[in-house]
């Protein structure tokens, strides 16, 4: 598929992320530290662990109070050299929990909304794989207001998509949905691992979710990085909360 | 939808559009006296017939059109309902004091709603004022600047009425809102003009002042330091004509000149 | 009916381009005031905030005698403006329109800054993260979200300019044809002897045009609102 092998073409191989970051919000301390090395990343843990905090530092969303991040070469935050990239130049892609679709523009406009904004050429051929992928095209004319919650979620992923990022976060993106939409949503969310070739980090607390989509797991609890590995933490984790 | 909000903003600019320019606009601005209003009005309307000129008056208290003067307002013609008030202007270089001319004189009329029990009275010293008030009030214009304001507080002091009438004073900010007031039933007497009275028909004179009582009400006229002079001079020859010597006679004014026709 | 003189005729229509002038040039005043006040935050914004709603509370009069003690022809910014660039305010139709702006003012920025901060950030954070700059996002999300806010406070603006009166005699005063809008004229006919009938006539025409700025106002902000949701 030539849409495909232009997203692999556009990512650099193996995308490397670094995140040291420390934030104190409230009486709560968040320490992240961390690596990422392509394929779906999972940032695992419970509610309240600070997951969502720490994507948004990625994004530039928020502010780490110090540490450095970085996505291959490109500094995005250095506290030390004051370094702080604006969210608009970062390219990372962000797949909200509630979608955030823009409700006074078509779902075409919305999901073209990044490539215009990133003053991108027009691509046709990538614009209808990612519908293809995400099975949309039904859905291009209506508005943001008139779809079910996963159509939304569809529309969110494949909105961040466009915008040709070198790095896709997902926060919760199933959460808001019932047992049913989840299990529709999934096999696009597979594909879009496996077919988009970008890397993905993937915020959630359902194991059973990231055992389907993570390659790598980062485990988080009250705000630091208590493990780093591959998809068998989820099932010690399950363990746990069985015990 | 932006485009609706576009044809929204879109027609608001074009009820907004009609070339009306930034700058000061060419024509004949005449600020007079509020009593002028009816004389004066018919008078321009015979001027503009004859010379093609259009005329636009102002008719406020002379004290605050020779301060709207002062602060710049684009009037070509001033005329003062009292001397006062045009040496005013005159001292502060706002008028051309070569076209200066005394025009009209007037009469100050002790006036009551037409339907008030109010009979004819003969208003000589000793004059009990308040108690025809009753316990209304006594209209007048703003005894401290308003030319009509200043003759009936000249007047009251000169025939020993002052300090009875002083705290049942209704003060206007113009001799024609005295009038209203009066009309209206809002105040039981009232003091203006003779020609005020005379065109409104909702009120009667039951009084006349003695002439002696007050300074002779003396209407000049001028042409504006910044005034167009030849249109300016144009108009203020006209107003010395004998024609509209006719229209203010028929209102009641007295024409002070012999007329230049 | 309705036969009202020449010149009362022209006091409606210079009360319409007046108000009309006075609402179309204070938008962007306001939608940047609005802005200010609803997303900024900096020394001196409840300074910001008080002053933009003097005139609402203000006696008009002495908002139009502060008008004429700044902007008249013999004051410092006055002057200058009249010196080199011919633009003159006082008892022009130009200071009647500065009279209308800055009374309606405060309604318009409060109407903005309410539909601007009933705006999700969420959303705008979202168009960040799809590489638009500040600007951008102003341009493509803020500001057609709350276009409903915008022109309900368009149409007060222009309702409350039409109606305006302290502070229009005090600073521009009345001269017909230039300055003498519907509500001076109203009060300069209450005191002509007779002028009564008129007067009612030209009253009964400025409750038709208010109510008709206020009925349209609603609609257009509830069809804004329907179009936004994409009904």
């Amino acid at each position: 598929m030539a849409g495909a092998a232009r997203y692999r073409a556009s990512s650099r191989g193996l995308t490397m992320l670094v995140v040291k970051a420390k934030k104190q919000l409230g009486d709560f301390t968040l320490s992240g530290s961390f690596t990422s090395e392509g394929g779906a990343t999972a940032l695992f843990g419970p509610s309240g662990a600070g997951k969502t905090s720490i994507i948004n530092m990625i994004a530039g969303l928020l502010r780490p109070d110090s540490g450095r991040i970085l996505l291959d070469d490109d500094v995005l935050f250095d506290h030390a050299a004051h370094i702080d990239v604006p969210v608009s130049r970062r390219r990372i892609g962000y797949v909200f929990q509630e979608g955030r679709l823009f409700p006074h523009l078509s779902v075409r406009h919305n999901l073209d909304y990044g490539r215009w904004m990133g003053g991108y050429p027009s691509d046709p051929d990538a614009f209808d794989h990612v519908v293809e992928l995400l099975d949309i095209g039904h859905l291009l004319g209506r508005r943001p207001g008139k779809l079910s919650g996963g159509e939304r979620q569809r529309v969110a992923v494949g909105r961040a998509l466009l915008m040709r990022p070198r790095l896709l976060l997902l926060d919760e993106p199933l959460a808001s949905l019932d047992a049913a939409r989840k299990r529709e949503i999934l096999p696009y969310l597979e594909r879009l691992r496996d077919e988009a070739r970008v890397p993905l980090i993937y915020v959630s607390h359902n194991a059973a979710e990231l055992r389907r989509i993570a390659t790598s797991v980062v485990q988080l609890e009250a705000g630091t990085v208590i493990a780093r590995g591959g998809i068998e933490l989820l099932d010690a984790a399950q363990a746990d909360m069985l015990a | 939808m932006f485009v609706r909000f576009f044809a929204i903003f879109g027609f608001l600019c074009v009820l907004a559009g009609t070339p009306q320019p930034l700058f000061a606009q060419e024509q004949l601005t005449v600020f007079a006296a509020a009593s002028l209003k009816n004389a004066l009005d018919e008078t321009n309307a015979a001027f503009s017939k004859a010379s093609g000129m259009k005329v636009v008056s102002s008719y406020e208290a002379s004290s605050a059109l020779a301060k709207q003067i002062e602060q710049g307002a684009p009037a070509d013609i001033f005329i003062s309902a009292d001397l006062r008030w045009m040496d005013y202007a005159a001292e502060r270089k706002l008028i051309d004091t070569s076209t200066r001319v005394n025009l009209l004189g007037n009469k100050l009329v002790l006036i009551a709603p037409v339907d008030s029990k109010l009979g004819n009275l003969n208003i000589g010293h000793g004059f009990d004022i308040a108690k025809l008030a009753g316990d209304g009030r006594i209209a007048v214009a703003d005894v401290k600047a308003v030319p009509a304001g200043l003759y009936a507080k000249a007047a009251l002091e000169k025939l020993g009425a002052w300090s009875a009438a002083e705290p049942k004073l209704a003060q206007a900010e113009n001799v024609r809102a005295t009038l209203a007031f009066v009309a209206r039933g809002e105040a039981p007497i009232g003091i203006v003009y003779e020609t005020d009275a005379k065109v409104e028909p909702k009120v009667k004179t039951i009084g006349v002042f003695p002439y002696d009582s007050y300074p002779p009400v003396t209407y000049p006229i001028a042409a504006t330091a910044e005034s167009k002079k030849a249109s300016a001079a144009q108009y203020l020859g006209f107003l010395r004509s004998a024609a509209a010597k006719a229209i203010f006679e028929k209102y009641g004014f007295s024409f002070l000149i012999k007329p230049v026709s | 009916m309705l036969d009202l003189s020449p010149q009362d005729w022209t006091a409606v229509a210079l009360s319409l381009r007046v108000a009309a002038i006075s609402t179309v040039v204070a938008l962007p005043f306001g939608i940047a005031v609005a802005m200010l006040l609803a997303r900024g935050s900096f020394w001196g914004k409840s300074v910001l905030d008080a002053v933009v709603h003097l005139p609402l509370v203000l006696p008009p009069v002495v908002t139009g005698y502060l008008l004429l003690i700044s902007l008249g022809r013999r004051a410092p910014l006055g002057a200058f403006l009249a010196d080199h660039f011919g633009i003159v305010f006082s008892f022009r139709w130009t200071g009647a329109a500065v009279a209308c702006g800055v009374m309606a003012f405060p309604l318009l920025v409060r109407a903005i800054r309410l539909s601007i901060e009933a705006i999700d950030r969420r959303l705008e954070d979202a168009a960040a993260t799809l590489a638009a700059s500040r600007f951008w996002i102003f341009a493509t999300v803020t500001l057609p979200l709350a276009l409903p806010g915008i022109i309900a406070g368009m149409m007060l603006a222009f309702a409350r300019a039409l109606g305006e009166f302290g502070a229009t005699i005090t600073f521009v005063s009345n001269i017909p044809g230039e300055t003498q809008t519907i509500s001076v004229a109203i009060y300069t006919l209450i005191q002509v002897p007779g002028g009564d009938a008129d007067a009612l006539k030209l009253v009964f025409v400025s409750i038709v045009i208010c109510f008709a700025a206020l009925l349209a106002s609603e609609w257009l902000a509830r069809r804004a609102t329907a179009r936004l949701h994409g009904a």
